[in-house]
């Protein structure tokens, strides 16, 4: 099935209406976003903080306090299922490898022999040497606060090693192979009775202390805890979101092979956000075993995996503040609604003599209800309650003179393109017996290729010649049989495509991949990936570094979108999917050109623009020329070929079958047979 | 038993759990060939089909082991409970590819397959709320007839649980291979669009494959009966995951790969179970499926991703 | 000549992407028309609104003076429009004489079935021979013989040809279109989507140029040909010959 051609997904029809006039009707209507976001943010911290202190409850709270356990979760699967699109349905899991990490450190019912082995542990207060009937064995007792951590980091290493092998797989394998081992992580907990008390569970899991106080059972303490560390989860991945790592995980999910090609190195980006979401989970399996004192197999099974992905569906995939609030809107569900409906459906029962009423308990039906929620908004809202992306509406036809009008100054900017050319020795690129086979099909044969910097070369051929191919061997997307490439003086031919970006080599696509739910900002922000540094930790810490990184990389990308004028300048903030067909090919050029090339491939770039918009590119193509930038493009259109390129080789079902300047191509003869058909002898 | 006569009474154990991976596997593979879609409802429609098929015999009047049946009564006990068991699961895979998935057809992603989780989360618990959490004793009319193979013996169970797998794995063959709807099929799965546009009616194959599928997997569920005896709401998940697993050693769209993955996933629980200990034969399933996704995705039988140009 | 089939201002989308804009097109009965622009002009979605597969957002396609709207795609290719697809798009793990009966799909067998199935083995011997083998093992030139008489197997009367040269080594690009003038000698009406556009216009009697979703000349093949306009605004390739 050719699913370039379906038709594009349409979000939010019945919920953007739905909630329209709420959001109209609200006293923040017209409010700036931004400080209205910040008033927000700490009325619900200053509702949060004092929530124990007006209920009073002991019971409430600690329903509250597992609704934040369980925000906490939903944020940790929003990094791996939201962010990264990695379907993680074994979830519960890295929850299960947080808790048994807290509880093997804090229980006593772990109690391997002393030996001389534990001493220095001793030493450090970790563990305790316990006189037992049958000789001294080892108590441990570690540290809650200390735990915190460390079972972050103990999550965060098993799925390292859990996704290193998987994470290579197509986004349904990686689903069921998450399952499997969401399957087994309960089941080694059953039968390694010797670390986990097998079946039977870990009991007495030591009560947090702070400053010599024990937590003990009651939950407000837990509640606060659990508080702190649900601010600190949405803190991060808001940082990761907005920062360069976000972008990374972002771009993967909308578009895999997108995404290398323009620098991100999948495998480890994947990983991280499985060790991210993993560390998360982590964390919190060790406050809510420390809460329940208690750690069993049971706790950790299939249904708690679906409950946390039906929590972040619920609250929107991908948005920080939805999927806290739809954890704590179904715990809510879970905790008081239902049982509160289940005694007022009993009440009726008493009322109307109806004996089953009587006898209903809803909360027993909590997973069915979570079943048909995650169905119905996969029917009707699949974007969640609070959406994580806002599409920016196209400008109306009556606002469209303003934006015409709007000053066209910002071509000044053009000088600030910079120099795109190569200063080493000898040709930019080298290909040599180039041959690509796709099963018995020979797509290249024994290619031959040099251009030397600075200049401009055209492929061109029928279509189902090769020329794609050509271009998917050079940037690593497949895999040749045999030959080398060499690019600005070292061989690439094994290099994976975001090694060659790195290098110095872009390109955009036939087809055009662009990240459809992304930005015009976004999108080219992402081509910059290669060329920044933020890591994980400047995106949490957001120094002054980084922060001056972020914004010299969107000056430099609205100084390379100033090459198409200011009409893309003007829907910086528009999702790509509504642009029309000529922005969306300016767009993916400017993504290249951010990565900062020496080598720009080109596939038919004016495909689909009309006479004017093609000349126009055409233009923007010599001035990236005069800039230095060296260009191979595939182009139908000759006159294109003609007014630009320096060299034309010509393909014909794999194999090149001529090369020169244009004006010497097409008076060869073997080029008109075989590209022009028998019209030549008509012409 | 001497060791042989061990692994002999495996084979045979193999088999018959084999035979019912098969049956199984081969609806998760009817799905996916066409709709690229791992269908995780498929998990808890063969739970929900050893319900009805429990149903199905105690409506009979067969209850317990000990009322057996012979000659004519048994098979038509045995026809009608395939007959009722096999449509009553396959317009239940029907009813889900209308409700809940046919409205996401054209959405890109993991909303269908999220779907299906909902789905099997709901089927799953729909059967706790309203049979109990407890295991069921499922009705075996079949007469105890065993014969004695050196150590090893063989039931009439055994024999009966091949044969009807095996007319129903010929059937489909059959089907599949001869059938203008089952030719049609094939069709959509190696080329969707170029099938639509030859006339063929892409959403009555839909529909065909997931009744055909459920159908399979509600055969499988009555040879679960009457291998064990018992049903519960739990036998899902591990029955499918094992069956997900066959579908993938064979190569997932591939029918002879989902049959012959069947018998060799139901032949290593059987002496995995005998080498290591039973507890841990759901680790050494899981590691197969991922050891073969990683190592050979394409599975025995898997489709060459390159032939479409 | 009477009218076959006529799009009378269509419109058409993907999503937010507006692909075909206001089109109008008439194909008469016996005539090869072909359509000729560059890629992603609009060609194959026009290929693929033809056959149903896409719903114009605007405008009405009538064929033999009937409205197409709400008529499927198997009602189409019953009613006598067959599809040869772009990059041929067989069935490639089906056997070729499994192909040639998916072409047939809407039908039911009988003599009419075995009459169209010899007119292909005549058409094209090769095929004859190859009928057990499965198609995607077949050569490039052979493979558009089988998508050729899989359409072909629909008996229709509006052959819908999307690219029938793409990928084809010269010679056979030759072949194949002494069959279409042959095929449409017999009275078969075809519409040809062509890049290849000298060599479509040598064998065709009318054509339309398509760019960016718009038909901006249409005429007869031979007027065409001559066209300043169609050289520097579509074939650019043109200039070279």
């Amino acid at each position: 099935m050719n699913k370039s051609d379906r038709a594009a997904p349409r979000q939010g029809t019945l919920g953007s209406e739905t909630f329209a006039w709420l959001r109209r009707g609200s006293p923040f209507y017209g409010i700036d976003p931004a400080r209205r976001a910040r008033f927000l943010v700490a009325l619900v911290t200053v509702a949060a903080v004092l929530f124990p202190l007006i209920i009073r409850n002991d019971a409430n709270i600690d329903s509250a306090a597992n609704a934040l356990a369980f925000a906490a979760l939903a944020l940790g699967l929003n990094i791996v299922v939201g962010m990264a699109g990695l379907l993680d349905l074994g979830y519960a899991a890295f929850f299960a490898i947080g808790a048994y990490a807290y509880g093997i450190a804090a229980s006593w019912q772990i109690a391997p022999e002393w030996s001389s082995f534990w001493e220095p542990f001793r030493y450090l207060g970790l563990v305790d040497r316990f006189q037992d009937s049958g000789g001294d064995v080892v108590h441990f007792q570690i540290s809650f606060w200390l735990m915190l951590p460390i079972a972050a980091g103990i999550a965060a290493f098993f799925g390292v090693l859990f996704g290193a092998p998987t994470l290579r797989l197509r986004g349904d394998y990686l689903a069921i192979v998450t399952l499997g081992f969401g399957e087994i992580v309960p089941i080694i907990a059953r039968n390694t009775p010797s670390v986990t008390n097998g079946a039977m569970g870990l009991n007495g899991v030591a009560a947090p202390q702070l400053f010599g106080w024990s937590f003990g059972v009651d939950a407000t303490p837990y509640y606060y805890v659990g508080l702190a560390l649900v601010a600190f989860l949405i803190f991060t991945s808001q940082r990761l979101k907005s920062s360069r790592i976000g972008r990374a995980w972002m771009a993967i999910r909308e578009d895999e092979i997108a995404a290398a090609a323009m620098g991100v190195n999948r495998v480890r980006l994947k990983l991280l956000a499985f060790a991210t979401g993993a560390a998360f989970a982590g964390a919190t399996g060790a406050l809510y075993v420390a809460k329940l004192q208690t750690a069993a197999p049971e706790m950790f099974e299939f249904s708690v995996s679906v409950m946390i992905l039906v929590m972040v569906v619920f609250g929107g995939i991908g948005s920080v503040w939805g999927v806290v609030v739809g954890a704590i809107i179904l715990q809510v569900l879970q905790s008081w609604f239902l049982p509160d409906s289940t005694q007022w459906l009993h009440a009726l029962g008493r009322l109307i003599g109806v004996e089953w009423l009587q006898q209903v308990e809803l909360a027993r039906s909590t997973q069915l209800i979570f079943g048909l929620i995650l169905v119905a908004m996969m029917l009707y809202r699949r974007e969640g309650l609070i959406p994580a992306t806002r599409k920016v509406r196209m400008p109306r036809l009556a606002e469209r003179p303003a934006l015409a009008a709007a000053p066209p100054g910002e071509t000044e900017r053009l000088p600030r393109l910079g120099d795109f050319g190569w200063r080493g020795e000898g040709p930019l690129l080298e290909i040599s017996e180039l041959t690509v086979r796709f099963g018995g099909l020979v797509a290249l044969r024994s290619v031959e290729l040099t251009m030397p910097a600075r200049s401009i070369l055209a492929v061109i051929g029928p279509n189902g010649s090769g020329k794609s191919t050509l271009f998917n061997a050079v940037t690593g997307l497949v895999a040749q049989n045999s030959g080398t490439i060499r690019f600005a003086g070292s061989g690439i031919e094994r290099a994976p495509p975001h090694v060659v970006l790195a290098r110095g080599m872009a390109r955009t696509f036939q087809n055009i991949r662009l990240f459809p739910n992304l930005t015009v900002l976004e999108n080219v922000m992402i081509g910059m990936h290669a060329r920044l540094h933020t890591g994980t930790v400047g995106a949490l810490l957001r120094l002054p570094r980084t922060r001056r990184e972020e914004e010299e990389a969107r000056e430099r990308c609205i100084d390379i979108l100033s090459l198409f004028g200011n009409g893309l300048l003007l829907r910086l903030d528009h999702v790509v999917s509504g642009l029309s067909y000529a922005n969306r090919r300016r767009v993916e050029i400017a993504r290249a050109l951010a990565s900062g090339p020496k080598l720009l491939l080109l596939d038919e770039p004016t495909a689909g623009m009309d006479p004017a918009e093609t000349l126009e590119l055409a233009q923007q193509i010599e001035i990236l020329h005069q800039h230095g930038l060296s260009i191979v493009l595939i182009e139908h259109k000759l006159d294109v070929v003609v007014s630009l390129a320096d060299n034309v080789i010509v393909l014909d079902h794999g194999e090149k079958i001529a090369e020169g300047p244009p004006d010497a191509v097409r008076r060869d003869e073997g080029v008109i047979r075989a590209y022009l058909g028998r019209s030549a002898t008509l012409a | 038993m001497t060791t042989p006569d061990i692994f002999l009474q495996q084979i045979i154990n193999g088999l018959s759990l084999g035979a019912m991976y098969a049956l199984l596997a081969l609806g998760f593979t009817l799905v996916y060939g066409i709709l690229e879609l791992i269908n995780f409802a498929h998990f808890n429609v063969f739970m929900v089909a050893s319900f009805v098929a429990m149903a199905v015999l105690q409506g009979l009047g067969i209850s317990g082991q000990s009322e057996v049946l012979t000659g004519f009564a048994l098979a038509g006990a045995l026809v009608l409970a395939f007959a009722v068991t096999m449509v009553a699961a396959g317009l239940l895979g029907v009813a889900i590819e209308r409700v809940a998935l046919r409205p996401l057809r054209n959405v890109r992603g993991t909303a269908a397959m999220i779907t299906t989780i909902g789905v099997s989360f709901i089927l799953f618990n729909v059967v706790l709320l309203t049979l109990g959490a407890d295991s069921k004793n499922f009705p075996n009319p079949l007469p105890v007839v065993r014969w004695q193979i050196g150590g090893a013996v063989l039931q009439l169970r055994e024999v009966l649980i091949w044969a009807i797998a095996l007319v129903l794995m010929v059937a489909l063959h059959l089907f599949v291979n001869r059938s203008k709807l089952g030719k049609a099929m094939r069709a959509t799965a190696q080329d969707a669009e170029a099938a639509r546009m030859m006339g063929i009616d892409v959403d009555r194959v839909i529909v065909t494959a997931f009744f055909l599928g459920s159908a399979l997997a509600g055969a499988a569920a009555l040879i679960f009966g009457l291998y064990y005896n018992f049903t519960s709401f739990l036998i899902g998940y591990t029955a499918g995951l094992r069956a997900f697993t066959a579908a993938v050693l064979g190569g997932i769209g591939s029918v002879p790969g989902a049959m012959i993955g069947g018998v060799l996933i139901g032949l290593i629980e059987a002496l995995g179970g005998q080498i290591f200990e039973v507890r841990w034969t759901d680790v050494i399933i899981f590691s197969i499926l991922v050891l073969v996704l990683v190592f050979a995705p394409t599975g025995l039988f898997g489709r060459d991703v390159a032939s479409r140009s | 000549m009477p009218e076959l089939l006529a799009f009378r201002g269509v419109d058409t989308y993907y999503g937010d992407l507006h692909v075909l804009k206001s089109v109008d097109y008439t194909i008469g009965q016996g005539e090869i028309v072909c359509l000729l622009g560059g890629n992603a002009a609009g060609k194959s979605t026009t290929m693929k609104t033809i056959m149903g597969v896409v719903t114009p957002a605007r405008g009405e396609i009538r064929y033999e003076g009937k409205s197409l709207a709400g008529v499927s795609v198997a009602e189409r290719v019953r009613r006598g429009i067959a599809p040869v697809l772009e990059a041929r798009r067989l069935f490639p793990r089906m056997t070729v004489y499994e192909n040639l009966e998916m072409g047939a799909y809407t039908r039911d067998r009988g003599p009419e079935f075995d009459a169209d199935l010899e007119r292909v083995y005549e058409l094209f011997p090769r095929v004859k021979e190859r009928l057990r083998q499965l198609a995607g093992t077949l050569s490039g030139g052979e493979q558009q013989m089988v998508a050729i008489g899989r359409a072909l197997m629909a008996r229709p009367k509006l052959l819908c040809m999307d690219e029938p040269s793409m990928g084809l080594s010269p010679l056979f690009v030759e072949q194949v279109f002494d069959i279409v003038r042959a095929i449409n000698a017999q009275g078969t009406t075809i519409f040809m989507v062509e890049q290849n556009a000298n060599m479509a216009l040598s064998i065709a009697h009318r054509a339309y140029v398509l760019q960016t979703g718009q038909v901006v000349l249409s005429g007869p093949a031979a007027e065409l040909r001559e066209n300043e306009m169609i050289r520097s605004a579509y074939l650019g390739e043109m200039k070279m010959a």
